[in-house]
């Protein structure tokens, strides 16, 4: 469903994404996990089709995102880290936009907005000016947007930033119902819990390239196995990304 | 100097630093317009003034008279500009400065935090005041042969005269946000101010000042002076400002009004930080709390736009952007203020009497024309890059939704520039129509004008657009900062030999055809052949204008990233 061969995304001298390729097969939640600065934003930035690669190939539902870019986007939903939305329209407002955007009209698109903003809990907010939401509300509304138009593949950077436990929780159950009904999920976060509980595979990127990939399990065994087969996804995380100088803390504090 | 209110101005000052040594692109020719347009204005107020002066030496008592009331006046409308000033950049920096958060959460005692912000509101709300008195009173100075006492008096004088109005704006802003919520607050205070401003540019075009210049009206003057004077304006500050100048200036020194400025500039300032530092918090408390927006549906706007034939994406872009247009209210604030410069601009033809200039009067009037299509383009450049150059840099932060979208970069752009062209060619007919109806120009000119200006509009706002494409500014603050920057300086740069040139092809075939006409000779077949070749390059001028900068507009946006 989204495939991605050999990306490379240059600025000047500096190589941002180095070769990176990953397969999100229909049904999948794929976690892409990484350092800061580690090319994830820059990979998932190059997939939405908001960055030029310098080389490489995209492709969506079949379709290559740099000859058949508006087919391919047409498959896609896109959540950033950051909801920027328009703040001068209201919620409702914001969604028929969207919708437009993705081609769609008529009737067919108020029962979706209704429908969608229900599940996201911002049904009474509908005529509310986005700028009077709250962050968490603001990234709802955004999800809100993505999946307006079902998409076959969806793209998400730090999914959980700004939400409340009960968003967080809200998120995930819509995300696994959506992989069951054959939706790819590209997963970009920090929070290695997350990404634990709901990934059925892992790419972890470092210095813009891939250093491992598979299930949970695949990368405990990756990382050496010597804190035994249950440790956790953090350990083997710091391990294979070189990730420690933890023992200056103290001094420092 | 950490525990001194200055130390809270040092960001602002390593911002302004490191942007002057990190230069962008474009940054010195801005600096070099923007530097040579405000010194030119400087020396023409310089010049104005000295010759002003100049003249009164001729009038003695009288000359003195007007020069004394001159000042209290000039002090007086600086007065009222300082103090509404003050109210609005205090909304500003003493409640919706975004570095607030982070100043009021460490441990800065309340004296040095109003002091720190009260400096930078009399900075920002004076600094243009500054900079225009200070070619007067050298102008006034330099014909007087005023010795350093005035130069001194000046400065003296000055620096309470501002201080006074910034405080008591600083009094009113924390009244208001007491009360309203401060960007309410803001949007009412925009909205008066503007309303003000459009009510004295009016006003003083209906007075039609120019009559005064007139030899016949010479009673009037001394009538039109006669009702300046106030009784109230004794109590003022500005009163007492231009008499300390006006006695520095012959070699006086007036104590009184001197002190009553320091004392009451004093007086001030302490009231302020003392209502400050009892009421602050409530207000910036009551500043951040969560409003429900007031909006207008515009549901209009949807039943308009389903009567657009385009597609969905096209429609709902069209939508999307006159909803934020008219919801911003400092765009249709700037919205009534052309409206009120298009209404001066008619009115002026309209009272442009070219009859009583002898023989020529038929001459002058299609010549005028060309004037008048010259300026309608000229305000027709200003509108498009006010308006249609920022169009594709307002997308700012929220632009990843077009541009994930499976829209192309062209259908945007070209939504944008339909969105711009109809009301910016509904504006431009209009002006040009009716203005050279007023000036009763020759009907075939009234044709070529009407056509020119119809072409001419497709070629700017698609320069707009095209330019606003290629050279965005999403992290701009608002829109006048996307006007001013490198990409708009460049549109206008353009726009102007744009006009210049069409102007120049429009004006060589049409004056074949009227001095024929004046004369009473018939056209010649290569009369006819040039005037075709004119208009026609005139015609390719403007669509090469438009279609190249779309699409260079366009290629920009793909290439984005």
């Amino acid at each position: 469903m989204i495939l991605v061969e050999n990306l490379v995304k240059r600025y000047g001298k500096f190589t941002a994404v180095d070769g990176v390729s990953l397969e999100v097969p229909a049904g999948e939640i794929h976690g892409f996990l990484g350092p800061n600065g580690a090319g994830k934003t820059t990979t998932i930035r190059m997939i939405a089709g908001l960055l030029k690669p310098t080389s490489g190939r995209i492709v969506i539902a079949g379709h290559d995102l740099a000859r058949e870019a508006e087919t391919a986007k047409g498959a896609l939903g896109f959540i950033p880290d950051r909801p920027f939305i328009y703040e001068k329209l209201t919620a409702g407002e914001f969604l028929r936009f969207h919708a437009g955007l993705y081609g769609l009209d008529g009737d067919a698109v108020e029962k979706r907005v209704v429908e969608l903003l229900g599940l996201f809990e911002l049904g009474r907010w509908e005529g509310e000016l986005v700028e009077s939401f709250s962050h968490g509300m603001k990234q709802r509304l955004v999800m809100c947007a993505a999946f307006l138009h079902r998409p076959r593949g969806v793209l998400v950077d730090e999914p959980m930033v700004g939400l409340d436990p009960r968003g967080a929780r809200l998120i995930k159950d819509v995300f696994r119902q959506m992989a069951k009904n054959g939706v790819a999920i590209l997963m970009s976060t920090h929070t290695l819990e997350v990404a634990e509980e709901m990934c059925d595979r892992i790419s972890i990127i470092l210095g813009g390239k891939i250093i491992a990939r598979g299930t949970v399990d695949d990368l405990r065994a990756a990382a050496g196995g010597a804190g035994g087969g249950d440790q956790e996804l953090t350990s083997v995380f710091l391990r294979l990304t070189g990730g420690s100088g933890f023992q200056e803390i103290p001094d420092a504090l | 100097m950490k525990d001194a209110f200055p130390y809270l101005l040092l960001p602002t000052f390593y911002a302004a630093r490191n942007r002057a040594r990190r230069r962008e692109a474009g940054d010195g020719l801005r600096a070099a317009i923007f530097g040579g347009v405000g010194l030119f204005v400087m020396a023409a107020i310089f010049g104005v003034v000295f010759w002003l002066t100049w003249q009164l030496l001729d009038y003695e008592e009288l000359g003195e008279y007007l020069v004394r009331l001159g000042l209290s006046w000039l002090f007086l409308t600086f007065l009222s500009f300082v103090a509404f000033s003050a109210v609005v950049t205090s909304l500003s920096t003493y409640f919706l400065s975004e570095d607030l958060r982070l100043v009021l959460a460490a441990p800065v005692p309340p004296t040095r935090l109003f002091y720190s912000r009260f400096a930078r509101t009399v900075g920002q709300s004076s600094w243009m005041v500054v900079v225009f008195m200070a070619p007067v009173l050298l102008g006034i100075g330099t014909v007087r042969c005023a010795g350093w006492g005035y130069y001194a008096a000046i400065v003296a004088t000055l620096v309470p005269f501002v201080l006074i109005p910034c405080a008591f704006g600083a009094l009113v802003t924390l009244a208001l946000v007491n009360i309203f919520p401060a960007r309410r607050a803001r949007d009412i205070l925009m909205l008066m101010g503007l309303l003000f401003a459009i009510a004295l540019v009016v006003l003083l075009r209906f007075i039609r000042p120019e009559r005064l210049l007139s030899v016949q009206s010479l009673p009037d003057v001394t009538a039109f002076f006669a009702t300046l004077q106030s009784p109230i304006t004794p109590l003022f500050p500005s009163f007492w400002a231009g008499e300390t100048l006006f006695a520095a200036l012959q070699g006086h020194v007036d104590a009184l009004h001197l002190g009553a400025l320091w004392s009451t500039a004093l007086a001030f300032v302490v009231v302020a930080r003392l209502a400050y530092g009892r009421l602050y918090f409530a207000g910036w408390s009551k500043a951040q709390e969560a409003r429900k927006a007031r909006f207008t549906r515009l549901a209009g706007v949807e039943t308009l736009a389903r009567l657009v034939p385009a597609r969905p994406a096209t429609r709902v872009i069209l939508v999307k952007d006159l909803k934020v247009f008219l919801r911003d209210t400092t765009q249709w604030s700037q919205l009534l203020l052309l409206m009120a410069l298009v209404l001066v601009y008619l009115y002026n033809f309209h009272i442009l009497d070219l009859d009583h200039i002898p023989y020529m009067s038929g001459l002058v009037k299609n010549a005028y024309a060309f004037v008048n299509l010259a300026m309608a383009s000229f305000v027709l450049a200003a509108v498009a890059v006010r308006f249609v150059f920022p169009a594709v840099s307002v997308e700012g932060a929220a632009f990843w939704i077009v541009r994930t979208a499976p829209v192309s970069m062209g259908v945007f752009l070209w939504s944008k520039f339909w969105t711009g062209l109809l009301p910016v060619l509904f504006l431009a007919e209009g002006l040009t129509i009716v203005s050279n109806q007023f000036l009763g120009v020759d009907p075939f000119l009234k044709v070529v004008s009407a056509a020119a200006v119809f072409f001419m509009t497709f070629a700017l706002v698609g320069l707009a657009a095209g330019m606003g494409a290629q050279f965005p500014r999403f992290a701009a603050e608002n829109v006048t900062q996307v006007a001013g920057s490198y990409g708009g300086l460049s549109f206008m740069i353009l726009a102007v030999l744009f006009i210049l040139v069409e102007i120049g092809l429009l004006a060589w075939p049409s004056s074949i055809y009227l001095w024929h006409q004046f004369q009473g000779l018939p056209l010649q077949g290569r009369h006819y052949v040039q005037m075709t070749i004119a208009f026609t390059a005139a015609l390719g001028v403007c669509a090469a204008t438009f279609w190249l900068s779309m699409r260079r507009g366009i290629r920009a946006l793909e290439d984005l990233g």
